[in-house]
This record gives C-alpha cells, sequence and structure tokens, in this order.
C-alpha cells in the first residue's frame, strides 16, 4: 500500500459495493467508519444511479471503539434485515474496520438469520476494487449454488438438441460502474439471437437470486469482464461442468471469434456472415480517405480486458502504431504482457498514474487510449485522447446507446477514437497558418483554452507548436548548432507532433555535418540524408 | 485485606497474539499436521497417507513446509517449485499469480503446493507457511477440498513449527522406536497442548514408522495418554518407492507393498472417520529419561 493522491481503483469493498448495486434484493451490511460513505457518491453521481447503493453503513465514531463494537454490528444487521427484507445478506468491513477484528460475517452467521448471508473477507490492504469485486460475485454464486454441486459434472453444453430448443447462455460480469456494461448486454443479446442463440441469465446487473440459481440450466457461460466473472466462471465450469468462452468480443476481429468460439463450445453451425449486421468499421477502412490514420502512433492504458481490445483494433483493424500499452490491473498483468511482446512491446504494469503520465510523455504518441487519468494526462501534454476503460467520468456514462462490444461497439470505438484525432489536426494546421496573414490571433484548437495566439509566459499555458518555439529558442547552448530566422520559419511549418523530432534530427545532422547554423537548406539536406 | 482482580479470559487484554481470522481455514476440511524428529519420515508418510486418502476418494491437498521442498517430490515425481520461489518472480505481487503456478496435481489428483521457505538460520518459516495458507485460500483452492495435510519441517522449533498449528484439526506425530524420535515426540506433544489452549488442534495419535518393534512407544503412550495409530515395520520397499520417486500406491503390489498400502488405507479411514482427540500429558525430561533410560 502507498499514499497516492489518486487511484485506478478503490478498496475491495467499493467491488464488493458494485455488486450489491448491481444486483436486485441483495443488501450489504459494511462495518465500516463515518467517512467510508463517500462511496455511494460513485453510485449516485458517476452513474447517475436514481437510488442509493444497497449498503447499512455501520458508522462506528471514536467513542464507539471505546464500546461493544461487536454489538453496534449486530444492531444495524438486524435493523438492515427487518427494514430491507433482502433475499440474501452480504457482511464485510472496509479497509478501517478491518483493524478492529469484529469479524461482522461470524456475528451475522451467530445471530441465527433466516436468510443466506455471505460473509465478505476482501483483504483491504493487499487487493483492490475490481478483486473485491470478483470475490464478491464469486462468494455469492458459490453461496447460492454449493448445495446444488452433486460431484456429477455431465454437463452436456449440446443437450439443446435432444431438448429440441434454442441453446442456451448466460452473460457473466457486467456490473455497474464497469464501462458501457448497460450498452454491452444489449449489443451481446441482439448478436446471440441473431444466431438463434438466446439469453438466460445476466448476471450481476439486474439479477435477482433466483435468476443466480438458474445459472446450471443454461448449456454455457459467456465470460463478458474476465476481471469480474472469471472466478465464478471457473468455479461452474469446475463443479457444474459448464464451459465457458473466453474471447471478449471487443472488435471486428473479436466479434468473429467470439462467435466462431460460442458455435464451437455449443456445437452449433456458425451462420454465414450476414453484412448488413455487420459493423460499419470495415467499410471504413476501405474508404479512400481512411489511410490518413494510418500508421498513427497511439499509446494504451487501462483495465486489462479493454486495453488488450484496444491493442488488438488499433494494430489489426485501423492500422494504428501502438507505441505503448499497460494495465493498472495485476490480476491482468500476464495477458497485457503477452499482448504487449506480440507487437514488440513491453508492457507497463503500474498503478502509479505519474508513471504512466511520464511513459505517455516519453512515447511521444499522436493519440492515447487510456481512462479518465490518462485523460488528463494527455490534455496536459496537449495529444488527442479517448476513454476506453474505467476508471471513468460522468461523460464516460452517456445517456445514448454506446456499446463497446459487438458490431456496433465497433462503430462506437471507430467514432470514439478517430474524432479526437481528425480534431487533433487542427492542431497542427493552426500551426502551420499561423504566419498566414489571414490568420487571426486567438485561434483555438481543440486542446483547449490554451490558444495558439494568446500572450504566454510560462510553459503550461503554452500550445504543443509555442513549446517547440520556445524550446527552440532556448536552445542556444555552446554544442547546438544555431537556428537562423529562416530555419525556424521552415521548422514552424512542420506539424507539431513530429516537430521535436524533425529538430533533433536535424541537429544531430549539423552536428555530424559541422554546420554551426541552420537554415532552410541545412534542413533539406537534412532531411535527404536520414531519409537515404 | 487484598483481593486479585479476576485476570479477564485469554484474548481479552492478554498479550497471546492471535492469528489473524482472515486466513483460518474453513468449510469442514480435515487438516492434519505431521510431525516428527527430522528425518523421521514425515514426507514419505505424508505422500502415502494423501494417496491413500485420494485413494478413498477424498479430494486431497498436501502442504510440504519444509524449505527442502521435497515433501511432495513422491506424489508429482518431481522438485515442484516453491511458494515463495514463484512470489519472487512475480516481485511478491501475489495478484499475478494463477493457481498453476504454485499448485500441482500429483498422484490420483493430490493437489501438490510446497511453501518453500527462508534458508536454515535467517527469516520465518511461519511467515512462509502463512503466506501460503493466505495465497491458497485467495485462489479459492481450500473451498472444496476435503483433507489438507501439512507435511511440518522437524528440525526447527519456531514459527515454522507453530503455524500449522494454528490451521489443524489433528496432529499426527511420526516416531520410531528409538529414545531420540520420542523424547522429540513428547516436546511436540508439549507445544501441541500448548497452542491447544487458543485453537481447535488437538493430539490425533501416533504413527510408528521404521521399526520392527513398538514397545518403547507402548511405554511411552501409556504414560502420557497417546495411541499408536499406524504402524510401519522397516519395509524396503517404502524406501525403494522414494528412490523410484513415487507413493507405495505406485509400486509392484507384492505381499509387504499390498500391506503397507492397507495400512496407509486403514490409517486415512480412521481419521476420517473414527479420530478422536487425545488427552496427552508431556512428561517433564527428568522422567522420560528415567521412563526409558539409556539402552
Amino acid at each position: 500500500m502507498e499514499l497516492t493522491l489518486w487511484t485506478y481503483e478503490g478498496p475491495p469493498h467499493v467491488g464488493a459495493m458494485r455488486i450489491a448495486s448491481s444486483m436486485k434484493g441483495i443488501h450489504y451490511v459494511l462495518h465500516a467508519p463515518q467517512g467510508d460513505t463517500y462511496a455511494d457518491l460513485l453510485f449516485t453521481m458517476i452513474e447517475r444511479r436514481g437510488e442509493r447503493p444497497p449498503v447499512t453503513y455501520t458508522t462506528f465514531q471514536a467513542r464507539d471503539l471505546g464500546g461493544d463494537t461487536a454489538e453496534l454490528v449486530k444492531g444495524h444487521i438486524r435493523e438492515a434485515v427487518e427494514r430491507f427484507n433482502p433475499e440474501a445478506l452480504l457482511v464485510g468491513e472496509s479497509c478501517t474496520a478491518e483493524l478492529i477484528q469484529d469479524q461482522p460475517g461470524s456475528l451475522a452467521h451467530g445471530m441465527g438469520l433466516d436468510l443466506p448471508i455471505i460473509n465478505l473477507e476482501l483483504p483491504a490492504y493487499s487487493k483492490k476494487e475490481n478483486w473485491g469485486a470478483a470475490e464478491t460475485f464469486y462468494q455469492l454464486v458459490r453461496g447460492l449454488l454449493k448445495d446444488k454441486v452433486d460431484g456429477q459434472t455431465t454437463h452436456d453444453p449440446r443437450a439443446w438438441k435432444q431438448e429440441e430448443r434454442n441453446p442456451k447462455v448466460n452473460l457473466l460480469g457486467p456490473s455497474l460502474l464497469g464501462f458501457r456494461c448497460r450498452d454491452d448486454i444489449l449489443e451481446i443479446k441482439k448478436l446471440l439471437n441473431e444466431h438463434d442463440i438466446d439469453v438466460a441469465v445476466v448476471a450481476p446487473l439486474g439479477a435477482t437470486t433466483a435468476d443466480l440459481l438458474e445459472i446450471p440450466k443454461s448449456d454455457i457461460n459467456v465470460c463478458l469482464y474476465p476481471e469480474i466473472s472469471e472466478s465464478t466462471c471457473n468455479w461452474l465450469e469446475k463443479n457444474f461442468g459448464m464451459p465457458f468462452s473466453h474471447t471478449v468480443p471487443i472488435g471486428v476481429g473479436a466479434t468473429k471469434d467470439f462467435l466462431t468460439e460460442i458455435h464451437k463450445l455449443l456445437d452449433l453451425p456458425l451462420k454465414p456472415n450476414n453484412a448488413n449486421n455487420e459493423s460499419k468499421l470495415t467499410w471504413y477502412s476501405q474508404s479512400v480517405d481512411s489511410n490518413y490514420l494510418t500508421g498513427k502512433r497511439v499509446f494504451i492504458f487501462g483495465d486489462g480486458t479493454h486495453a488488450i481490445a484496444a491493442a488488438r483494433i488499433a494494430k489489426q483493424e485501423l492500422g494504428f502504431e501502438v507505441v505503448g500499452l499497460g494495465t493498472y490491473s495485476r490480476e491482468m498483468a500476464r495477458p497485457v504482457r503477452k499482448a504487449a511482446e506480440a507487437i514488440g512491446l513491453k508492457a507497463l504494469i503500474s498503478n502509479d498514474y505519474l508513471e504512466v503520465e511520464s511513459a505517455i510523455s516519453e512515447a511521444a504518441p499522436e493519440l492515447v487510449l487510456g481512462t479518465q487519468m490518462e485523460r488528463h494526462c494527455a490534455k496536459r501534454l496537449g495529444i488527442p485522447c479517448a476513454v476506453i476503460s474505467t476508471p471513468m467520468h460522468v461523460q464516460d456514462v452517456p445517456a445514448r446507446y454506446s456499446p463497446q462490444m459487438g458490431w456496433e461497439g465497433s462503430n462506437v470505438i471507430f467514432d470514439d477514437w478517430v474524432h479526437p484525432l481528425m480534431m487533433g489536426l487542427e492542431e497542427h494546421l493552426i500551426g502551420m497558418f499561423r504566419h498566414d496573414f489571414e490568420f487571426t490571433d486567438g485561434h483555438q484548437s481543440h486542446l483547449g483554452h490554451l490558444g495558439a495566439g494568446k500572450a504566454a509566459t510560462d510553459n503550461s499555458s503554452l500550445t504543443e507548436s509555442q513549446k517547440e518555439d520556445k524550446a527552440i529558442s532556448e536552445s542556444v547552448n555552446l554544442d547546438s548548432p544555431i537556428w537562423t530566422p529562416e530555419g525556424k520559419e521552415e521548422l514552424s511549418k512542420i506539424p507539431f507532433f513530429v516537430r521535436g523530432k524533425v529538430r533533433k534530427n536535424t541537429e544531430k545532422y549539423a552536428r555530424q555535418a559541422g554546420c554551426r547554423k541552420i537554415d532552410s537548406e541545412t534542413m533539406l539536406d537534412a532531411k535527404a540524408h536520414f531519409k537515404g | 485485606m487484598t483481593s486479585t482482580l479476576n485476570r479477564p479470559s485469554d484474548g481479552q487484554g492478554s498479550v497471546q497474539v492471535h492469528q489473524d481470522p482472515s486466513v483460518q481455514i474453513q468449510e469442514g476440511a480435515l487438516v492434519i499436521a505431521v510431525y516428527g524428529k527430522g528425518g523421521i519420515g514425515k514426507s514419505t508418510t505424508s505422500s502415502n497417507l494423501s494417496a491413500a486418502f485420494s485413494k478413498l476418494g477424498k479430494k486431497v491437498l498436501q502442504i510440504g513446509c519444509d524449505p527442502k521442498h521435497d515433501s511432495t517430490f513422491t506424489l508429482t515425481h518431481k522438485m515442484v517449485p516453491t511458494v515463495i520461489d514463484i512470489l519472487e518472480e512475480v516481485d511478491f505481487h501475489s495478484e499475478e499469480l494463477r493457481p498453476e503456478d504454485f499448485m500441482f496435481q500429483g498422484f490420483n489428483g493430490v493437489m501438490c503446493v510446497e511453501s518453500g521457505g527462508p534458508p536454515a538460520g535467517t527469516g520465518c518459516g511461519g511467515y512462509v507457511t502463512g503466506q501460503t495458507v493466505k495465497l491458497l485460500k485467495e485462489h479459492h483452492l481450500l473451498e472444496d477440498t476435503d483433507v489438507v495435510i501439512f507435511d511440518v519441517l522437524g528440525d526447527v522449533v519456531c514459527g515454522g513449527f507453530a503455524a500449522p498449528l494454528q490451521h489443524a484439526n489433528y496432529c499426527l506425530i511420526v516416531t520410531a522406536n528409538d529414545f531420540d524420535s520420542i523424547f522429540a515426540m513428547n516436546r511436540i506433544v508439549a507445544a501441541i497442548q500448548a497452542k491447544a489452549k487458543n485453537y481447535k488442534v488437538r493430539l490425533g495419535g501416533v504413527v510408528a514408522n521404521r521399526s520392527a518393534e513398538t514397545d518403547q512407544i507402548d511405554k511411552f503412550n501409556e504414560r502420557t495418554g497417546l495411541k499408536t495409530m499406524a504402524h510401519f515395520r522397516d519395509v524396503d520397499a517404502i524406501r525403494r518407492s522414494r528412490l523410484k520417486k513415487c507413493t507405495i500406491f505406485e509400486m509392484e503390489p507384492t505381499e509387504d507393498v499390498l500391506e503397507v498400502q492397507n495400512e496407509y488405507l486403514s490409517l486415512a479411514k480412521k481419521l476420517s472417520e473414527s479420530v478422536q482427540a487425545l488427552e496427552a500429558e508431556p512428561l517433564k525430561d527428568r522422567e522420560i529419561f528415567d521412563l526409558l533410560g539409556f539402552d
């Protein structure tokens, strides 16, 4: 554990809250001090929910610690059960309460309550939010279903054939505060229905305890978000013999692979693709105008699932050059490392946003695909950015339909990524035409209120173009060649995102060639030198 | 007149440090810790016992707690990497680990883990055992297991000795019919009785190993209240099975091999069906010398 101003994931009890709030008829008694109730805001502000999470806090204060906190816990449990009459009760503690060692789960079990009680042991000092959510979902599913395990794993994923019905699958993993889960569910349901596959249980989002009991009756499980549901899918496979799918259908290629995998698991012949149903992304990629995207340098950082999917789309479907790939999720470090190695990169595994920021700045990408935090640092660095993963901001929970998965998801991703890039071109246009007589000072690029003409004295309020100019004029040290006004003007015509590189290369050439001054001719020579 | 305040029972204001409750092994798994003097055959006994439990249809997990990490060697037919080795590889970010990194399927589905540990004289073996149990729990490996066997290191009496006692239901003590190993057994009994005040651990019984006779053991048992649960003579097949890197259940079924197999099966059956906690009273060192002498 370390002190930080900002984290990618909350503590594990926030993960448990996500599961409790996602489901219906569940209540969570959380042994936590007063201040820990702040987590409610994540659900009311970011998800804009119409109700508070179904959580009762024991909200102990300093003076309670001198008394009997165990009695306090029991009182809250009793009240919560009477008032909310839940179908199942989750009992756990927050990081602060873990230190008092009241063991609220054991207390609840000893109270003789007549409902399923799930005791959550979430080590707050070594685990984080996604792990907490996965563990809560696992304990809930296992708690409700373990009595139904009969040791016979004779589950047949092809049973739908004898029973003369459509194949049935469960979608496991979507939750509140996940990335676009609400719309992904609709999109995947639509996709599967087109192939005559029915969706039985969706959990945890929108599920009741009765729904969880139905899980083993389906043919296979679809593990939509491995961060949340992989451990549960593994348990269901081990104990009920239910196979589950591993492909996450984000992107055109992955959606195709997903369909193939699902059909194979169900032993169902895959119908030929209906071109009308497919994503428009492939069509756009083939368009005459699309090649300006080719080779764009992109830096990707997020949760494991979305980062890996983004890398595949960027590299294989849009022809971008991935210059950085990483995740804050230790649980997903392995697959992310593997994905990075496959494209010749070393993955960045870190939950330190400053480390991520310096990696971005080092890689000098033209587009950043990241979380809410990368949006901030991309803004600071003047680089276009699209958010692809949690943690997210209100603006990443749009009112309109905007899935990430399936065919429509690919369309949404295409728009989300390409728009900031096209806007990014404006910045360099402003740079190019700044010296034109028709150009009015004070034009602002999309990169903010850092307009190109604004009088600026410190670097923080300069545009990228101005920073470059400033760097050039400040670079008068003894071994650096001097830029003539003519050379400077020539350099300023070069788009800002490659200007730094051109400047360094030209200076390197000048030093090698023994030029003390750089004018437009030196620049042409340097260009010829590096191209040859 | 002075009066003494009632001393609160342990756990309220006492200095006894309790185990972190989150690392308790729960849910009805039978947890057995195997103790005994160094070199007495704990690993062989543990592995054959694990194999016997698996033959009875139980889901078994064996945890080797010795830094020399050869406890599960006859089950897996190889030296598997230890939990500490694996944790070092991921810079102690245990979140990165998957069960298949540190848990290996051995003979007849027995799950095998070697906790590993610090080199002799440094670090804390108890910490290593604790970390291992935590890791197994986080990966849900203890939840659907019927029997857990801790093969404890023999030569040291420290945290590494005590940690398994915090998890175990029953302790088995392996001993030969000689003074040294019975002397060690006596100390183990004392340690277990001390732990039993705060934990659920109880004495299961004695495994007489590598001895034709059991007269000394019997004498000791009678005085202390212990009981012998299984008796293995100095059978060459057991020694050869170790050389062949396999359990006794994979040996050619000759008469003496079958006899040993049956003894292990009956021990496993007794442990899962009719084991009773023994109330044994350890002897003082002087008493044990007087009892068994120097012969």
